[in-house]
């Protein structure tokens, strides 16, 4: 019996093995879409109200639909979903009327209770929506996102019977009332924050009368923290959405918004593909992550989500129940899950790709003449953050040395050779409104040296070795190697270039354990405010330790502010300051590089680099006789 | 029997050993899954680690996430949240086991064939040659392999495309660029195995006994040689595994080597531990296979018992 084995064995791997490469063999085509592009990374999730990153927000945009639309050629909010741009006298207040003719991919009527549902469920606080501030301007919406409350307030309890225990919605039954007092803390009064909102703990029991004048008292169980008796479990206390957020529908084809200071930026908001329309009814059915697989999910944009292959590509169709379907002229779009840049390159070059988003910066001097290059300047800052808290570095003069030390021009037109605009500001220049930023101090060493001799420190002398700290990345080594030569040139101080691994890096900063750090940032939607509302104290991304009353007061008043001139004026203030102060040094704005062949047609470069899927469209004639000279 | 299940039994703890080493291990680096660059408001990022429960004490988790794993069961992917980390590993593992497979039959296939030819051909013009790339195709890295081969292949003469996934052209370039260093590894030990074996009393008996050449290589000659060939298998998947991480992401091609690539630095830790386990699993299986099929490759091997 061995002895068969042993004659067997042989043939049986060689047919394991003929077996295996046949299988490997196998392929099933796949026909090509009307138009692939590269997207740079896999996305992070379909969801609108979970995601951050403008990979995500290429399919986002392209799969649902939002009040507003983005016009391809100036990047500005067009009418869409809600038909009129004209929607508010205060910009306080306002009414945004809905198109009648808008289907879900289920052909159901999108409806303003549609809106109002959707937004609940970006600012609850379970969905852990990273945008959520962006709705902070809206009345009540902090607060809910927040789970901020006071004695007194009108709340919405939800109890611990969800039909699917691990599903947000359908959400459990809701209690509704008035919360009348805290237990479990310490005795006496409660405890509250710095804004007057209370400060609830594991052990908080929270007393609330409902409309019958009937008290319960409700207890958020956690882990090893067991329900004490007679007490209901429940899952969330919450400020009542209903009562307290701005957000209503008087009528189904009516979205009635209030904010809390005249926001006249918010329509532009209203275009941003975190703030899409999602079906209750899908959501409601399946669950959260369930909803968003092909064969389930129910969207209302150009297009619909045909199927995703993991890391490879998104395949999305053009979807027939769409209210402007008839100007949708691709039929299917392809976006390339593809991560390395020389990879991009290979595959628009071999014709495989359509757009890329990212040219290798090693390529650009050779590519910079072709006609399917596009380069423009975009709205984000490349600039070094400087850790106030120690000296030397807390002294104003020394950061302005600093600063007037570097030679910016020589950093674009030697390092990063890509095109990219030397920064004197924060906020790039182009803004509607606010085209002059003010501009900290320029390039000249000598002043440089004075400041730097006035501040203790004279030809560098006595000057501490400080560590210039950037996540792991050939270009961010470059600058900061020729900075440590242009100081050590002109001021005589000695620092060293540092570099982390992103994660570690990120933690570094959070937590201010660096001295100076490299830093971006990118706008959210086109208005200073983006750009210079972080500088507050404590703000969270601030993380520099720099803080200024005046500054503080001057953001604050901006919030307020109506007249949108006036609104520039502040902002224009608040920058001078931070100009002076210089807790930041900027660089240089950045240029945006793609690569778009000639036969896509409806792509224009825009300030926001905002490219909707909808608009575009091949010239078949000319893509062939591209491909063909290739 | 008894050999079979004291393996399997190693086989289970060293997979304990290594879950519970990455997942420690994961934890201690600093930043995690949510780390961004913007910081998020403290509620928000209180509601995350709320719904992922990353406040409960480390042991907790590690218990909590140890009884899943034992169901097979690895959770969501923190970075890609739409999919279970099942769906991710099924959607991957085929797609790296055709490169895999195909890589290991162009180094079987090109290495023994260059081997047996090098070895019966000794001495000559051609051997040398063929020695001398395969020590080229060992001393090169892969990468360097890579970039080569799609200027050659996929600029300079169109055949094959630059990268991507879906078909067989597609397939062909990657598994070649693997397969390769591994194809020199094994011409040479062929060659050094066919050497050794021709020399033995029972290939002189077999040619006394007037078997034609071919014959006593393919009869007789070449089980003897395939043991250190077999032995080499081994490292060789393991090298082909990991060697694929770099190829994959050249080539954009989406299996567990790209996944575990991205999982790592963007420490989606239920990602990684899932293709940490299932990369653990193949090796000690395949290894296990392999050491099994020594017993019915060499008549003078037997089990101990």
């Amino acid at each position: 019996m061995d002895q068969t084995w042993r004659k067997m064995f042989p043939y049986l791997a060689l047919a394991v093995c003929g077996g295996a490469v046949a299988w490997a063999l196998t392929f099933s085509t796949l026909a090509p879409a009307d138009f692939t592009f590269c997207n740079g990374t896999e996305i992070e999730t379909i969801d609108p109200a979970r995601v951050t990153g403008q990979p995500e927000g290429r399919i986002i945009s392209a799969v649902f639909d939002c009040l507003y639309r983005t016009d391809p050629e100036t990047g500005e909010p067009m009418p869409g979903i809600c038909t009129t741009m004209d929607v508010s006298k205060d910009f306080k207040h306002f009414v945004f009327p809905l198109r009648k003719d808008v289907r879900w991919t289920d052909d159901t009527p999108l409806t303003a209770k549609d809106f109002v549902w959707s937004f609940r469920r970006f600012l609850h606080p379970e969905t852990a929506s990273k945008y959520a501030y962006l709705m902070y301007y809206v009345v009540g919406a902090r607060n809910y996102n927040a789970m901020r409350l006071k004695l007194g307030d009108a709340v919405e309890v939800e109890l611990a019977d969800r039909k699917v225990p691990e599903w947000q919605f359908p959400a459990g039954t809701i209690v509704r009332g008035t919360l009348k007092k805290l237990e479990g803390g310490k005795p006496g009064e409660p405890e509250t924050d710095k804004d007057g909102f209370l400060v609830t703990g594991k052990e908080t029991v929270y007393v609330v009368e409902d409309a019958q004048g009937k008290q319960h008292r409700f207890f958020r169980p956690t882990t090893g923290v067991s329900t004490p008796a007679d007490i209901t479990p429940c899952l969330h206390v919450l400020p009542d959405f209903e009562k307290t957020v701005g957000i209503h529908a008087p009528d189904d084809f009516t979205l009635d918004i209030k904010l809390n200071n005249s926001t006249p930026f918010f329509q532009k908001l209203m275009a941003f593909y975190p703030l899409s329309p999602v079906q209750q009814a899908c959501i409601e059915r399946h669950g959260y992550p369930l909803w968003t697989k092909a064969e389930n999910i129910v969207s209302s944009g150009p297009f619909t989500l045909e199927f995703r292959r993991i890391r490879d590509r998104i395949r999305l169709k053009r979807s027939p129940t769409y209210w402007d379907a008839k100007n949708t002229r691709l039929e299917t779009v392809d976006a390339l899950a593809v991560q390395a840049d020389a990879t991009m390159l290979n595959l628009y070059l071999d014709g495989r790709a359509d757009w890329i988003t990212t040219v290798p910066a090693a390529v650009i001097p050779q590519l910079k003449e072709r006609d399917d290059y596009l380069r423009r300047a975009i709205l984000t800052t490349y600039f070094y953050r400087i850790n106030v808290t120690q000296p030397p570095l807390n002294d104003k003069r020394v950061r302005q040395a600093l600063n007037m030390a570097i030679d910016k021009q020589e950093i674009v037109e030697f390092v990063t050779k890509g095109g990219q605009v030397p920064a004197r500001s924060l906020v790039p220049p182009g803004l509607v409104g606010y085209e002059n930023p003010p501009q900290c101090g320029k390039y000249d060493p000598a002043a440089a040296r004075k400041l730097l001799a006035e501040a203790g420190y004279p030809g560098g002398k006595g000057f501490p070795v400080i560590d210039i700290l950037f996540n792991t990345a050939e270009g961010h080594k470059l600058i900061a190697e020729k900075v440590q030569d242009q100081w050590k040139k002109n001021l005589g101080i000695d620092t060293r270039p540092a570099n982390q691994e992103w994660g570690v890096f990120l933690a570094s900063t959070h937590s201010m354990h660096y001295q100076i750090a490299r830093a971006a940032w990118g706008a959210d939607y086109p208005d200073p405010n983006t750009f210079l509302d972080m500088w507050v104290k404590d703000g969270e991304n601030n993380e520099t330790g720099w803080h200024s009353e005046e500054y503080d007061q001057l953001i604050k008043a901006a919030e307020e502010e109506t007249d949108a001139k006036k609104r520039m004026e502040i902002f224009q203030k608040a920058e001078a300051i931070l100009m002076d102060e210089l807790p930041i040094i900027p660089f240089y704005f950045y240029v945006k590089s793609d690569m778009v062949r000639t036969y896509v047609k409806g792509f224009y470069p825009n300030v926001l680099d905002i490219h909707p899927l909808e608009a575009l469209s091949i010239d078949l004639e000319e893509k062939a006789k591209v491909l063909s000279e290739r | 029997m008894a050999f079979l299940l004291r393996r399997l039994g190693w086989m289970a703890f060293t997979l304990w050993v290594v879950f519970t080493i990455s997942f420690f291990l994961m934890r201690a680096l600093p930043g995690g899954p949510f780390s961004s660059e913007r910081k998020l408001p403290e509620a928000i990022e209180r509601n995350i680690r709320e719904h992922y429960k990353l406040d409960d004490p480390l042991v907790v988790q590690y218990l909590r996430q140890l009884g899943y794993a034992l169901q097979f069961d690895f959770g969501y992917s923190y970075k890609l949240a739409d999919f279970r980390v099942g769906e991710i590993i099924m959607q991957g593992l085929p797609i790296s086991c055709t490169i895999g497979i195909l890589a290991l039959a162009v180094a079987l296939g090109l290495g023994l064939a260059t081997g047996i030819f090098a070895a019966v051909r000794r001495g000559t013009f051609l051997d040398y040659v063929f020695r001398a790339i395969a020590t080229l195709g060992i001393a090169v890295p892969n990468f360097v392999i890579a970039g080569l081969s799609i200027i050659l292949a996929v600029f300079v003469v169109r055949i094959f495309p630059a990268g991507g996934w879906g078909s067989l052209s597609q397939a062909m370039l990657p598994a070649l660029c693997l397969g390769l260093p591994y194809a020199a590894y094994i011409a040479r030990l062929t060659r050094s195995g066919m050497l050794d074996v021709l020399g033995q009393d029972y290939i002189r008996t077999a040619k006394a006994k007037g078997l034609t050449p071919a014959q006593i290589i393919f009869k007789h000659a070449i089980w003897g040689a395939l043991l250190p060939v077999v032995t080499f298998l081994g490292p060789a998947t393991a090298g082909i595994l990991t060697g694929s991480i770099v190829l994959e992401t050249i080539f954009a091609i989406p299996g567990i080597g790209m996944h575990l690539i991205n999982a790592v630095t963007q420490r989606d830790y239920t990602l990684a531990m899932g293709l940490i386990m299932v990369d653990t699993a193949i090796l000690c299986g395949l290894n296990l296979l392999i050491d099994l099929s020594y017993v019915w490759l060499d008549p003078r091997v037997k089990v101990a018992e």
